[in-house]
């Protein structure tokens, strides 16, 4: 990608923006992943209640695995839905 | 020992005495397989995401406790007997919990000289970059000295605090 960016070549004329995404919870140590705290959590899950993937929200290999274990915990109590209502 | 956390989700429409008697018979549990109960957590009737057992909302319960495994073993199986759980999740927290130092952090905890606790190593850390910064060893000092007596010493704190993170780091 580097690479290309150096010398753009003529025939893939696309640009491609990349906007540098970063890990929210690298960013700001204060922030815990807890499964108590649906609130957070809904921010990585879309309204089906499934969990977003890191390409689209930035977040790190280490704490999306983090967040996936914590979503996963939060549907067994009941805090966040297994499948969301698509209105609400 | 190990730390664990379990989450109770009971039906919502238990009465008072019925809870408390469920909560008794968890408290029986805990001792009885050599376990040390921290902390009770009542959440109250909360919304559940979806519907269990037909019913839209639960009683949330958190127990926070040490034991070993036999006493989890026991306190789920007395779950899945009794009708008034509609859900249980446990969870390890510490694999290898200190239980001496954990019951003396809650009794502190619960007095207003937790800060105390905290005092000695922002103490020593400060005062390795004493000529740096006198400003925050001051601040660090006066915290140790006397918690929350002074509003000014109280506004300090902060700075005191995210000190001692940076350094920890």
């Amino acid at each position: 990608m580097a690479a290309k960016a150096k010398r753009p070549t003529r025939r893939r004329r696309r640009r491609i923006y990349h906007r540098r995404k970063v890990c929210r919870f690298c960013a700001d140590s204060s922030l815990v992943i807890d499964y108590k705290e649906p609130r957070a959590l809904k921010y990585f899950i879309t309204e089906r209640g499934k969990i977003i993937p890191r390409r689209i929200t930035g977040t790190c290999a280490k704490h999306q695995r983090a967040l996936t274990l914590a979503i996963k915990r939060a549907r067994i109590v009941a805090l966040l839905p297994f499948v969301g209502t698509i209105e609400a | 020992m190990r730390r664990y956390e379990t989450i109770v989700i009971l039906d919502p429409d238990l009465s008072e005495e019925n809870r408390t008697a469920f909560s008794d018979r968890v408290k029986e549990i805990i001792p009885k397989f050599e376990g040390v109960l921290l902390t009770e957590d009542v959440w109250g009737n909360r919304r559940l995401a979806y519907e269990i057992n037909k019913k839209p909302r639960g009683f949330y319960i958190r127990y926070d406790y040490c034991g070993l495994g036999a006493l989890v073993n026991e306190l789920e199986r007395s779950f899945r007997i009794d009708d008034r759980v509609m859900r249980y999740m446990t969870v390890v927290l510490d694999k290898d919990a200190d239980l001496d130092s954990l019951l003396a952090e809650m009794k502190s905890s619960d007095q207003p000289t937790a800060a105390e606790e905290k005092a000695p190593e922002t103490k020593t850390e400060t005062e390795k970059k004493q000529a740096e910064e006198p400003a925050q060893e001051s601040a660090a000092r006066s915290e140790a000295a006397e918690p929350d007596s002074e509003p000014e010493a109280a506004a300090k704190t902060p700075a005191g605090d995210t000190e001692t993170i940076k350094e920890d780091e």
